[in-house]
């Protein structure tokens, strides 16, 4: 019977212990905002890869340094976990005072219309963050205060990042068989042909984890439509459709991609990393993705790689996926608004340009011209053509911000026209009803 | 059932239901509310996360039955039975019949090889198997090469046609092991005089196995096929880890729809309710095999 009654107790004082973890933690002390004197800021971020990692933990030291009695709370979190956890953190009066809110109607359009993110408008002029990004990257960033208009209205959120959806290409196969990086896209498609003609993959790409097939279909679908459409259509204003003769055009080119073999073998069940690592490894010849690759395209390789623009249609100009990364949001509730105002602007200061591009990630905001980051390589390469889309106002969008569940309806619509399930009308066509069914109900 | 009356001289009634009030404790407060919670929120339309809900009454239900990707994931499920309960049973019907009474050398390493996939948690199952079938490196195609099979070989989780039958066998290969283990231990239990005199009798090995062995077993078939089946009905972990419902639907389960709603898409009250339906539909059929199995519990003493 001792044994029983000392398990009794044992589990009596778990049950103790968990019930302990669930009530809340001590209350922040109640200084007033703006005094510096023992201030703790909690940040919850993203950045949880190694090198992403060493620089915000560079920042968040410096900015303890500048702010004595300050000090930087932070938690990074696998993006996955941070969009489950962060909403419901927000609401909570011991929340993370700061923290990176995805971008779209589903992340920060759902939280503020909880109403729990602080406008920051009032600080753009305070900070002059009018000269660090242009108003088409604020608008990425905005809300009306009800969430249900995108890209108008307030701003909510500070981008560190950028990146742009384009061709990386590997130097010593493109050198080893003449080739050079094309200028139009009937060159491109052309050079497609010959790459497959000498037996080598043209494309590695898969389809197996869904996302990817948006960026591959939008990459050709911006090249065929006007910034205004892509504007319109993401921002679900003036009516846009998705049922257009460009679209279907996009999607037909990229079913007759993959009816020509132009992508790895067995495309659709090879993974988003897994496509990446064949490039990698040197089996194919380009692969279309996302500038963040570029660090992991750097290191760990014989490979030379290269990156450039999917060029557009001769006589038409570029345009390609783009934007800034995650922005960083201030809750609405947080004690210390404006020291956390301090540390969004921190966060977008030419420092934090320098190391982000030393990191090899695209900075939202310009280097600083003293820069002495090492700009003659692949990293170069995606700083050159966020520049030149920059310049051209030229920068597009992730179109699957457009509808909470726009994500879902391309990923599975794209993966049935590809399996031979249904053309391009009806790929456009069963798009257009989830888009519709949206712009109806908003 | 004389002896659970039986009580020492001045010790109380009430003292055997302590010892249940912590696991009681736990499962009320960590099961049961969750539960009644989730019940709640299926009349409701909210985010998961703002102050205020709106209550729809029974629009999520309305809703639901309209829904073809919910009839989709239903379907899917459906099939998942045969790969989750039907095959594993079958093979574990096999092995633990082929094995018993035999002294292989070894025996007991393959019986622990073969209950391991049970153990690994599903995600690690799932990475391994998206290498397995990964169409480029993975060894199902290489081996398939090897031995001159390449028209043969396919982009498994990839295709329309192979996807759901290859997330299924992956299913199938965690749980037949559990059911051997099962029948392993259920076979010791039936009197070897009942083979011995069938044996006599001039039973052959196939009529010993079908009239002793599977009827003996009945209870803990009963069993193998209400937890396994739980099991390919709350499917989530492993779609999450192989193919994300994809290719399109082919492989959309209920698990993994309620993830999409009411985590993705911020439908909290929509994720609700097909919880609470997929909830319903578990405790539907499992009353059913009870039934049809009879009362396991009578059928084994």
């Amino acid at each position: 019977m001792k044994k029983f009654r000392n398990s009794l107790i044992i589990m009596l004082t778990m049950l103790l212990v968990l019930s302990a973890c669930s009530s809340p933690a001590t209350p922040p002390t109640d200084d007033p905002a703006g005094q510096t004197s023992d201030v703790k800021l909690v940040v919850w971020d993203q950045f949880y890869r190694e090198e992403e990692s060493k620089v915000i933990d560079t920042l968040n030291a410096e900015f303890e340094a500048a702010h004595p009695g300050v000090t930087i709370e932070r938690d990074s979190k696998v993006l996955d976990d941070l969009q489950m956890t962060v909403k419901l953190a927000l609401g909570e009066s011991d929340g993370p005072d700061v923290a990176q809110v995805n971008q779209g109607r589903s992340d920060m359009g759902a939280l503020v219309e909880a109403g729990l993110l602080l406008p920051l408008d009032d600080y753009i002029e305070q900070f002059g963050w009018s000269n660090v990004f242009s108003t088409s990257v604020a608008s990425r960033n905005s809300f009306t205060p009800d969430g249900k208009t995108f890209g108008q209205g307030s701003l909510y959120g500070v981008s560190p990042t950028a990146e742009v959806v384009g061709v990386f290409f590997n130097k010593g196969i493109f050198e080893a068989n003449g080739w050079s990086v094309p200028t139009t896209f009937e060159d491109f498609e052309a050079l497609l042909a010959e790459i497959k003609a000498a037996g080598i993959t043209p494309i590695s790409f898969g389809t197996l984890d869904g996302w990817n097939a948006i960026h591959e279909f939008s990459s050709i679908q911006h090249l065929l439509v006007s910034p205004d459409y892509i504007n319109n259509f993401t921002y679900g204003v003036n009516n846009a459709s998705f049922n257009t003769e460009e679209n279907q055009k996009a999607a037909e080119t990229l079913l007759n991609w993959a009816k020509a073999g132009y992508f790895s073998e067995g495309y659709p069940g090879i993974g988003y990393d897994d496509s990446n690592n064949l490039f990698k490894a040197g089996q194919g010849a380009m692969t279309i993705t996302g500038s963040w690759l570029a660090p992991e395209l750097m290191t760990g390789t014989d490979q030379e790689f290269g990156f450039f623009l999917l060029p557009g249609y001769s006589g038409k100009a570029t345009m390609a996926i783009g934007g800034v990364g995650i922005p960083f949001a201030i809750r609405k509730s947080t004690e210390y608004p404006d020291l956390a105002a301090e540390y969004l602007d921190w966060m977008i200061s030419p420092r934090a340009a320098e190391l982000w591009a030393e990191a090899g990630m695209v900075p939202a905001m310009s280097l600083p011209a003293d820069s002495k980051v090492d700009t003659d390589n692949l990293f170069g390469d995606t700083l050159l053509a966020w520049n030149t889309l920059n310049k051209e106002n030229a920068v597009g969008h992730y179109i699957d911000w457009a509808t909470p569940t726009i994500y879902d309806t391309l990923v599975s619509e794209l993966q049935k026209m590809l399996g031979g399930l249904s053309t391009p009308a009806d790929f456009t066509a069963a798009v257009e009803v989830d888009y519709a069914k949206f712009l109806q109900e908003k | 059932m004389k002896t659970a009356n039986h009580r020492y001289p001045g010790e109380s009634k009430f003292k055997g239901w302590l010892y249940l009030l912590p696991a009681f404790l736990i499962y009320f407060f960590f099961t049961f509310i969750p539960i009644l919670e989730t019940f709640r929120s299926s009349f409701y339309d909210w985010n998961g996360f703002s102050a205020e809900r709106t209550f729809i009454g029974i629009q999520n239900y309305v809703d639901l039955f309209s829904d073809p990707l919910f009839l989709k994931a239903i379907s899917n499920n459906l099939v998942f039975i045969i790969f989750y309960s039907i095959i594993p049973i079958l093979i574990g019907l096999f092995l633990s019949a082929i094995l018993t009474g035999t002294d292989l050398p070894g025996f007991s390493f393959f019986r622990t090889v073969f209950f391991l996939p049970q153990v690994i948690s599903m995600v690690v199952v799932g990475v391994l198997w998206r290498w397995m079938f990964n169409p480029v490196s993975g060894p199902i195609n290489q081996v398939l090469s090897l031995v001159g099979l390449d028209s043969w070989r396919q982009a498994w989780l990839g295709s329309f046609e192979f996807a759901l039958p290859a997330v299924g066998s992956i299913g199938s290969w965690v749980q037949y092991g559990f059911c051997m283990v099962l029948f392993l231990a259920g076979i010791q239990r039936i009197p070897t005089e009942q083979y011995e005199a069938a044996e006599l009798d001039g039973a052959n090995a196939l009529n010993r196995f079908i009239y002793i062995t599977v009827p003996g077993l009945r209870a803990e078939i009963g069993v193998a096929m209400i937890t396994t089946m739980i099991s390919a009905l709350r499917v989530f972990d492993l779609i999450y880890a192989t193919t994300k419902g994809g290719p399109g639907e082919t492989t959309l389960v209920t698990g993994f729809l309620i993830y999409r709603s009411a985590i993705l898409n911020n439908r909290i009250g929509y994720g609700a309710t097909i919880a609470t339906v997929l909830t319903v539909i578990i405790l539907l059929l499992s009353f059913l095999i009870r039934r049809f199995m009879g009362n396991s519990e009578e059928a084994s003493t």
